[in-house]
C-alpha cells in the first residue's frame, strides 16, 4: 500500500509522453533503434544518414539484457519485451556512467516500432517507459513508428519527420537486407573456404550502406514513392553485390537438413543470445537454415484481404477506391521484392503467397485472429511441407507469448493431420539454452535422415555418383559458385535438388564415371528416369 | 460439417411453401469461458431469436479442477494461462457430460467487445488468447480423431467482432448459415435481439451497482471494487476471493458493471476535465496510450474510478498466472489507485488450485485495513470532490443485501438463462 500524500487535487500515475524532439536538435541528437539483425540495422542506418539523421543501432542483444529487463519491468513479460527493454536499459546505463544523465537524455532518442496489437507488442513502449522510470530517466525520449503508415508527419517537435523518404528508405533497407540474408544462409553451410561468406557479406552490407546513404533526393511525397518504385538504383546495386558473391566457391554435395525457422517475429528474426544463437547452432549441426525475412511480415501487414479488419473504422470517403488502392499496393510490393530478387539471380526465396498461407491455415487457425504472426505460423509450416521447402520447421516461441502459445496449440491439430511434418516448437526463455537446443536436436536427427534419404534417392534416380559430379564440377566450375542457381526440383534438400538439376539441365550422365560397373548401372537408371 | 440430424431437419422439402425452420429441438452448448462471461446475454438473445428454446441453451459449469480432470484430461495442447487451459474441461463437459446430448458446440472467437469506453479509446479488441483460444482448444479434440463428429456434434466457432456492430450480422451469417440454416435477414434480427438482451442486462447490472454506491453514500459505508477480467467471476478462476470479503459485510462491485451514468462520472472526473487532462470521464489517454485491448482499457478506467470514488475504499486486483495482458498494467493500476490512499491488494498468479490458506490470511488483513481506514479514506476523497454529489441523500434506494450484491456480481450465465 502506498502512502497517502495531501494533494491539491487528485493526481496520479500518468502515461509516458516524450518531451519534444525539435528540428533544431537534430544535429545534436542520435536516434537509437534496434530489434532486427545487424544487416538490417546497418542498411537502415544508411537510409537514416541519408536524411541527415544521426542514427545508431543498439548493441546486439546479450544474455545480461534479460536480467536488466527483468529488474525494471513488471514480472511475467514475454522474453522479447524483456530482452529489448534490457538492451535499452544497459545501453543507457553505460552511457549515463560515462556522460551523466543530462547528457544522455539530451543526446539520444529511441525509435521503436509500434503496433495496434492485442498482444504485448502494442504495449512494448509501456515497458520501456516503466524501465525509464526505474532508471530515473523519465526525460529520455522514445517515439513510436507505426508499421502501416508511410507518412506519419513530424513526431513531437519536428525533430523526427516520419515521411515518405524515411519510411521508404527503411522499407527498402529491410527488403535488401532480407535478400542478402537469404543469400548468406544458403551459402555459408556450403562454403569451401571457411569465413569467406562472412567476409563477402560484410563487404556487401557496407557497399549497400553507402548505396542507401547516397540515395538521391526525390522530394518528400509521391516523387519519392515513384522513384523508389521505378528506379533501377537498388537493383543495380544488388547486381553489384551479386558479383561479389560469384567468387565464393561452394560444395553443394554436402547433405544438410534444411530447417525453416519460424516463430514469434522478434525471436525468429533475431541473431544472437536472445534466441540462443539458434540459427548458428543449426548450421553447426549440419543444417541449412531458411531464415525468416522481415518482408513476409510487412506483406502480411499490408495484405488488404487479410488485414481488412484493420480498416473497419476507416473514415475513407471512397472505401472501394481505398480497397483498390490497397490491392494495387500489395501487388506493387510483391513486384518490387521480385525485381530485387531478380537482381540477385532469383537466388533468394520468393515471398509466399499470403492467400495461400491463409487457405492452408484456415482449417486450423482463422486468418483474422490477431496478435503475433497470427495464422502465418501454421500457414508457413504447411507451405514448407506441401512445397517441400524444408525438411523441418523450427518454431521459436517466446516464453509467455500470448499468440504464439495459441498457434502452437493449434499445431497439434496440424500434426495430427500431417504426422510426417517435422515440427520443433522451441520455447525460449532466454536462460535455458541446453533444454531448448536438445529438444531441437531430437527432431533435427530425423530431418538429417530425411535429407540423406532424399540425396540417395536423387542419386538413384539419376544414376549419378558423387565422383561423376565432382568430375563435372572440375570441368564446369561455375556450378560451384555461390550464385549459381539450383532450382527447386521437388526435394527439400539442396544436395538432392543439385543432383537432379545436374542430370536434368546440365545433361550430366553417369557415363562420365571411370568405373564401368557404375556406369552401366547408372545408365540404366538414368534411361528410366530421363 | 453438418451432422446428419441437422441435415434431416433442414433438408429442402419438395413443397412450394418455404420450409419452417423449427430449431426448438436443437441443443446448443456454450463453453462458459473467457469473454462469454461478459457477452453471454448476447448469445442467449441471439439463439432465442432464432427459435432455440432457452432450456436448450446449455452453458458449461463453473470451472473446477474436477471438471478438468474428468472431461479435459489429455486434451491440452500447450501450457498457458488457466482461463484458456481450463477450456478443455468445458468443451469435454459439454461433449461427454450431458444427459441429453447437445447438437452444436458454439465457441465463438470473440475479436472485439462492446465496451463502456467505446469511442473514447483506440480500440476494444480482446486478448489474442481470448480470440484464438477456441482454435487452440479444438485442436485437442481433433488431433487424433474428430471427437465432435464421433459424438454427433457440430463444432461452430464463428469469428465475431462484437465491438463492431456493423460487422456482426455478416460474420455470424457467414459462419453459421450452413449449421443453422440461416438467412441474412433473420440473422440480422437475431443479432439485434442479442444486442438488446445484452444491453438490458448490462443496464440492470450497472443500476444495481449504482444502488450499492448510493447505499454506501447514504450510510458513509465502504465498498470494494474488483478489478479483474470478466472471467474472474468464474468461481474456479477467481476463486471467490471477493465472496470471502463480502462475507465480512463489504458490498462488492465488479469493474464490468460500474455505473457509467453521466451525473456520477462528471462529478468524479470534473476536475480532470476542467484541467484538460482528459476529454470525457471515459477517456483514459492520461494513463494508457496503448488503448487497444477492451478489458485492459476497462481495468485502467476502473482504477481511475476507484481512485476517485469516495466509497470505493479498497480495490482487489485479480490476475491469472501468466497473463500477458495484465502484466504491463500491474504497476500503473496500483499507482493510480494508491495515489488517493485507496487500499489496493493484488491476488496475482491465480491458477487452477485455490490458494485457500493465503486467501484466508490476506482477507483478514484486508478486512482489518478496511475497518481501520475506510472512514478516513471516504472523508479524504470527498474533500477533493465538489459538494454536488449526485447520489441521493435520503434513504430512497434499497439497502444492499447479499442477494443484491450477488446480482451486481453479474450472476453466472447459467443462472441468467433460468431467468429468461
Ligand atoms: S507476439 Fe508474443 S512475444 Fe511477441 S510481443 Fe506479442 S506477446 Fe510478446
Ligand atoms: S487476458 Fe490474460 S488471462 Fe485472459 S486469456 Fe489473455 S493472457 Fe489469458
Amino acid at each position: 500500500m502506498g502512502q497517502f500524500t495531501q494533494l491539491p487535487s487528485i493526481s496520479h500515475y500518468t502515461a509516458y509522453r516524450p518531451r519534444p524532439f525539435t528540428r533544431e536538435e537534430r544535429d545534436r541528437v542520435t536516434i537509437l533503434y534496434g530489434g532486427l539483425t545487424w544487416k538490417h540495422e546497418r542498411l537502415m542506418q544508411g537510409a537514416l544518414h541519408n536524411l541527415q539523421y544521426n542514427a545508431e543501432p543498439l548493441p546486439n542483444i546479450a544474455r545480461d539484457d534479460l536480467d536488466a529487463g527483468k529488474e525494471l519491468i513488471d514480472v511475467g513479460a514475454c522474453c522479447p519485451t524483456i530482452f529489448t527493454t534490457g538492451s535499452l536499459v544497459n545501453f543507457l546505463k553505460r552511457e549515463v556512467t560515462l556522460h551523466g544523465k543530462e547528457e544522455v537524455t539530451n543526446k539520444y532518442v529511441f525509435l521503436t516500432a509500434g503496433a495496434c496489437g492485442p498482444c504485448r507488442f502494442g504495449q512494448y513502449h509501456e515497458s520501456y517507459a516503466m524501465a525509464l522510470d526505474g532508471l530515473g530517466l523519465r526525460d529520455f525520449r522514445l517515439f513510436l513508428l507505426a508499421q502501416d503508415e508511410l507518412d506519419q508527419g513530424s513526431n513531437g517537435g519536428g525533430g523526427l519527420d516520419i515521411n515518405m523518404p524515411l519510411s521508404l528508405g527503411l522499407i527498402w533497407a529491410i527488403l535488401c537486407a532480407d535478400l542478402l540474408m537469404d543469400l548468406e544462409y544458403m551459402t555459408r553451410p556450403y562454403e569451401i573456404n571457411p569465413g569467406q561468406t562472412e567476409r563477402v557479406l560484410k563487404e556487401s552490407v557496407e557497399y549497400l550502406y553507402e548505396v542507401f546513404r547516397n540515395r538521391p533526393d526525390h522530394g518528400k511525397k509521391y516523387g519519392a514513392l515513384a522513384w523508389h518504385l521505378l528506379s533501377n538504383y537498388f537493383a543495380r546495386a544488388l547486381r553489384e553485390v551479386r558479383k561479389k558473391w560469384d567468387v565464393i566457391e561452394v560444395d553443394r554435395l554436402r547433405v544438410k537438413a534444411k530447417v525453416k525457422v519460424t516463430g514469434e517475429f522478434w525471436l525468429q528474426t533475431h541473431e544472437g543470445e536472445g534466441n540462443y544463437n539458434i540459427k548458428r547452432w543449426l548450421e553447426q549441426e549440419d543444417s541449412e537454415v531458411v531464415p525468416p525475412p522481415v518482408a513476409v511480415w510487412l506483406h502480411y501487414l499490408l495484405h488488404p484481404t487479410i488485414r481488412k479488419l484493420e480498416h473497419r473504422n476507416s473514415k475513407a470517403k471512397h472505401p472501394h477506391a481505398q480497397a483498390l488502392a490497397l490491392h494495387t499496393l500489395e501487388r506493387i510490393y510483391r513486384a518490387t521484392y521480385n525485381r530485387l530478387r531478380r537482381a540477385l539471380a532469383n537466388l533468394p526465396n520468393e515471398l509466399p503467397d499470403q492467400e495461400e498461407l491463409k487457405r492452408l491455415a484456415e482449417p486450423f487457425y482463422h486468418f483474422e485472429l490477431r496478435g503475433g504472426e497470427g495464422h502465418m505460423l501454421i500457414g508457413k509450416a504447411l507451405h514448407a511441407y506441401h512445397h517441400k521447402k524444408a525438411h523441418m520447421i523450427c518454431e521459436l516461441s517466446p516464453y509467455s507469448c500470448m499468440p504464439n502459445t495459441m498457434s502452437i496449440g493449434a499445431m497439434a491439430n496440424v500434426i495430427g493431420k500431417y504426422p510426417d511434418l517435422l515440427y520443433a516448437p522451441i520455447e525460449v526463455k532466454g536462460d535455458s539454452e541446453v533444454h531448448a537446443l536438445s529438444r531441437c536436436q531430437m527432431i533435427l536427427t530425423e530431418a538429417k535422415m530425411r535429407a540423406q534419404a532424399e540425396f540417395e534417392d536423387a542419386l538413384n534416380k539419376t544414376g549419378l555418383t558423387a565422383e561423376v559430379i565432382r568430375q563435372y564440377e572440375a570441368q564446369h566450375p561455375k556450378v560451384r559458385s555461390a550464385t549459381y542457381r539450383v532450382p527447386h526440383l521437388g526435394y527439400a534438400g539442396t544436395a538432392a535438388n543439385y543432383v537432379l538439376h545436374l542430370a536434368r539441365s546440365c545433361r550430366l550422365r553417369p557415363e562420365l564415371s571411370q568405373d564401368p560397373n557404375d556406369r552401366r548401372e547408372g545408365e540404366a537408371r538414368t534411361a528410366a528416369y530421363v | 460439417m453438418p451432422i446428419p440430424i441437422l441435415q434431416t431437419w433442414f433438408a429442402k422439402k419438395h413443397s412450394a411453401a418455404p420450409p419452417i425452420k423449427d430449431r426448438s429441438q436443437l441443443r446448443v452448448g456454450i463453453p462458459k469461458v473467457l469473454n462469454i462471461w461478459s457477452t453471454h446475454q448476447f448469445w442467449v438473445g441471439f439463439l432465442k431469436a432464432l427459435g432455440i428454446s432457452p432450456e436448450n441453451i446449455i452453458f458449461s459449469s463453473d470451472t473446477s479442477e474436477e471438471q478438468g480432470r474428468e472431461f479435459g484430461k489429455g486434451r491440452g495442447t500447450v501450457d498457458c494461462c488457466y482461463p484458456v487451459k481450463c477450456m478443455s474441461g468445458h468443451y469435454g463437459e459439454l461433449i461427454f457430460g450431458q444427459k441429453k446430448k447437445i447438437n452444436i458446440l458454439l465457441s465463438p472467437m470473440i475479436h472485439s467487445l462492446p465496451s463502456i469506453l467505446h469511442g473514447h479509446v483506440v480500440d476494444t479488441v480482446t486478448c489474442t488468447r481470448v480470440m484464438a483460444g477456441p482454435e487452440n482448444i479444438k485442436a485437442g479434440f481433433m488431433k487424433e480423431n474428430d471427437v465432435f463428429v464421433e459424438n454427433g456434434i457440430v463444432y461452430a466457432s464463428p469469428f465475431v467482432s462484437l465491438g463492431d456492430r456493423q460487422l456482426v450480422s455478416g460474420q455470424l451469417y457467414t459462419s453459421l448459415k450452413d449449421i443453422l440454416n440461416l438467412d441474412p435477414d433473420e440473422t440480422e434480427r437475431a443479432v439485434q435481439a442479442g444486442y438488446q438482451a445484452l444491453e438490458n442486462f448490462t443496464t440492470r447490472a450497472r443500476q444495481r451497482s449504482r444502488e450499492i454506491l448510493a447505499w454506501c453514500a447514504q450510510n458513509q459505508k465502504p465498498c470494494i471494487l474488483v478489478l479483474a477480467r470478466p472471467y474472474h467471476m468464474d468461481t474456479g478462476i477467481g476463486h471467490e476471493i471477493e465472496a470471502e470479503l463480502q462475507a465480512h459485510g463489504y458490498p462488492i462491485l465488479w469493474l464490468q458493471y460500474l455505473p457509467g451514468d453521466a451525473d456520477l462520472m462528471n462529478w468524479l472526473f470534473a476536475e480532470d476535465m476542467r484541467k484538460g487532462r482528459i476529454k470525457t470521464p471515459f477517456d483514459i489517454s492520461d494513463v494508457w496510450t496503448s488503448s487497444y485491448s477492451s478489458n485492459t482499457n476497462e481495468i485502467m478506467w476502473g482504477a481511475k474510478v476507484a481512485a476517485r470514488c469516495p466509497w470505493i475504499t479498497c480495490v482487489i486486483r485479480l490476475s491469472s498466472y501468466e497473463c500477458g495482458m495484465d502484466q504491463p498494467t500491474y504497476t500503473p493500476t496500483q499507482k493510480i489507485v494508491e495515489a488517493t490512499g485507496t487500499l489496493f491488494f493484488k491476488f496475482g498468479d491465480l491458477d487452477s488450485t485455490k490458494p485457500a490458506g493465503s486467501i484466508k490470511i490476506r482477507v483478514e488483513t484486508i478486512v482489518h485495513y478496511l475497518a481501520k481506514y475506510s472512514g478516513s479514506i471516504i472523508g479524504r476523497k470527498l474533500s477533493w470532490l465538489s459538494a454536488d454529489c449526485p447520489l441521493p441523500r435520503t434513504s430512497r434506494e434499497r439497502t444492499p443485501t447479499r442477494a443484491m450484491a450477488d446480482e451486481a456480481r453479474a450472476a453466472e450465465p447459467k443462472q441468467l438463462v433460468v431467468l429468461h
